[in-house]
């Protein structure tokens, strides 16, 4: 396993890959960088970066804070359902928590709208039971963005979280409950440290498709403070400066940054385990 | 071999007859990109593209959309930017249709044409926005597809005596908590057109920001203009865009908000919305806009997009879709319509704003700079 070829037949096999990396990913975001540092008349300028702290620091921090608020919730119920699943096989639930996966964004960003507002589904079907009159509705506010990130990402950390805890040996876990651990201990003992990798991966993930989601926070979440997102596309529409959203960018892309190098850091030091 | 000698002869014939079939005049693929929501798209694809075909059996008319608001210009506008920097001879696109807003983009970009001294539907124009865009000169550049308006609908049930004015709604949303809504500016443009309205009231400098020059010492007076509305917005409820508002205001969830006037009259003949539901324009104005028809500078078939704009402008097309269909005011003057139409369609489009309050109360958009600074004091003295 030691011989390294070095040949450039191996070079040539993922060039492919790699130019579509370089032109479709690198490129962008090295131009993206590129021009966060120029103003609309073409001077270099930090004025974008001022601009971005001056009119959408509470932005990013809302969008940070919102963003993990989704992904704990997420991994919290995507580690209930995987455990259930893990010991019960119920087909009702296995089929029902996928079905978010296959709803697109902007759907789930209408029907959220509708369902969550004052005097929408919701609302309406608990005046009907309770006879409770105007509830306060929950599209508009980060409570229904939150609810609507939840019900999106669930389902994909799920999926991952559940395959992991499929995957393990099952004699560890027939080895624990012959001793007489609870299955709540199974959970936190044995089942979420093993897979803990996945668990960074499924978050990760979550993370990022969260604070990258445009429609869902523009249908259903509130008209201030707003995502990233929102004010980068609201930069482009209706000023043409690609400058500012470009910075605005340029942070998210540092945000998830940190995560990235964390995970990868991560990562190694767990290879480096097994392999020592 | 022999074979295929005989297939080559067969195919050459067909091939022959085939292009001996072709009719005199040129095939040609009139390709045209329209900003705008799906309603735009569908105009032309299935009403203008059918009847215009119908004229011109050599045409076909390709419809893309490229999408509402603003980013629907600010596409059209790229691609036209990748034609030219291209350097290719003949463009792509023949026609677009764009905002206000797009038209003085392209037009600083150098990537439109002069054709208007060609369209004899350009003298039935009355309103002055073929010629003023934002402030700018686009005279010669542009020509009107239609007009639209922003105004503030009310429902009867719960308003018995509708505000007149800015300074009426203030008192009126005072006294109402929670009952007016809109989107704030990042949510669709009826919001932004109400914070255009509200300056054009509070400032002494409204001709300035219609008509320039653009100076920034005019906006000496904007910080109290906008800790005002920020006050105001304390007893509002916020909205989640141009449809949300539509929808609180269906569902009884707000009496009263700032709302696109072609979009209400569609959700109302659609019966998506209440029929009970009436509009007025506060004094002293809220805007309103027009999309405009452009030939890209070097559009490969500027012939028939005159052409088909010279149609699309003519009263009878104006009268039958612009206004019957579509519920927009018409591009051209209403003196010109007004004989093709029927006269419940017209009392209909006038019945809440009438044609004087229209003149009198729909105010153009301000100049792009202004446009822009009161987007951002939004941002910096209302939001933050």
């Amino acid at each position: 396993m030691e011989e390294k070829i070095k040949s450039p037949m191996g070079f040539l096999l993922i060039l492919p890959a790699l130019s579509v990396l370089g032109l479709l990913y690198v490129f962008p975001l090295v131009r993206a960088i590129w021009s966060s540092f120029y103003d609309r008349a073409g001077n270099f300028t930090f004025g974008n970066y001022i601009k971005v702290f001056d009119l959408y620091t509470r932005d990013i921090i809302y969008s940070v804070l919102m963003t993990s608020a989704t992904v704990g919730v997420v991994l919290a119920i995507g580690i209930v359902i995987s455990s259930y699943l893990r010991f019960k096989d119920w087909k009702f639930l296995d089929y029902m928590y996928r079905l978010p996966l296959f709803i697109p964004f902007l759907i789930v960003g209408h029907a959220m709208r509708i369902f969550l507002a004052p005097h929408g589904t919701l609302n309406s079907l608990l005046t009907r039971m309770f006879g409770v009159e105007e509830l306060p509705g929950i599209s508009g506010s980060w409570t229904g963005l939150l609810f609507s990130f939840v019900w999106v990402m669930t389902p994909f950390a799920t999926l991952i979280i559940l395959g992991a805890f499929k995957a393990l040996d099952p004699a560890y876990v027939e080895a624990a409950q012959n001793l007489g651990a609870s299955k709540l201990r199974i959970v936190f003992d044995i089942l979420i440290p093993l897979s803990g990798p996945s668990i960074m991966v499924a978050m990760i993930l979550t993370f990022v498709r969260t604070i990258s989601s445009l429609t869902i926070p523009l249908m259903v979440g509130p008209n201030k403070p707003n995502m990233i997102t929102i004010d980068m596309m609201f930069r482009v529409n209706y000023f043409n400066d690609w400058g500012v959203a470009n910075s605005l960018g340029v942070i998210s892309y540092l945000i998830v940054m940190g995560l990235a190098i964390y995970y990868l850091r991560y990562m190694v030091a767990e290879r480096g385990g097994i392999k020592g | 071999m022999k074979r295929w000698v005989v297939v080559a002869l067969i195919m050459t014939f067909l091939v022959s007859l085939a292009i001996a079939q072709e009719d005199f005049p040129i095939k040609v693929k009139l390709r045209m990109m329209v900003a705008g929501d799906q309603n735009m798209v569908d105009f032309f694809q299935y009403e203008i593209a059918p009847e215009f075909e119908k004229i011109y059996p050599n045409v076909r008319v390709e419809v893309v959309g490229t999408g509402p608001g603003p980013a629907g210009s600010r596409q059209i506008i790229q691609q036209l930017e990748i034609e030219r920097d291209s350097g290719k001879d003949k463009w792509d696109i023949d026609i677009a249709i764009v905002h206000e807003i797009g038209a003085v983009w392209a037009l600083q970009e150098g990537l439109i044409r002069q054709y208007t001294d060609f369209l004899s539907a350009k003298r039935l124009a009355v309103r002055s926005t073929d010629e003023i865009a934002l402030g700018v000169n686009v005279d010669g550049y542009v020509m009107p597809m239609f007009h639209s308006q922003t105004a503030i609908a009310y429902n009867p049930r719960y308003v018995k005596d509708p505000p007149k004015s800015y300074a009426e709604l203030v008192e009126w949303v005072k006294k109402h908590p929670g009952k007016f809504g809109y989107n704030g500016i990042k949510h669709g443009a009826s919001g932004i057109s109400f914070v255009n309205g509200w300056v054009y009231w509070q400032s002494k400098y409204t001709d300035k920001f219609l008509n320039g020059p653009y100076d920034k010492k005019y906006e000496e007076d904007w910080p109290q203009i906008f800790a005002e509305l920020k006050e105001f917005n304390k007893y509002v409820t916020m909205t989640s865009g141009n449809a949300g508002t539509l929808d609180m205001l269906n569902r009884g969830e707000i009496w009263m908000g700032p709302v696109w006037v072609d979009m209400f009259y569609t959700w109302m003949r659609e019966g998506r919305m209440d029929p009970n539901i009436r509009i007025f324009i506060p004094a002293p104005g809220m805007p309103g806009q027009p999309m405009h028809y452009v030939i890209p500078l070097k559009a490969k078939n500027p012939d028939y997009a005159l052409k088909l704009i010279e149609f699309v402008s003519s009263p009878k097309i104006q009268a039958k879709y612009i206004v019957e269909r579509f519920n927009w005011y018409p591009a051209i003057g209403d003196d010109y319509v007004a004989p093709f139409l029927k006269k419940e369609v017209l009392e209909s489009l006038y019945k809440d704003v009438k044609q004087k309050d229209l003149l009198e109360y729909g105010k153009p958009f301000p100049l792009t700079g202004y446009y822009e600074d009161i987007l951002e004091a939004y941002e910096k003295w209302v939001e933050k």
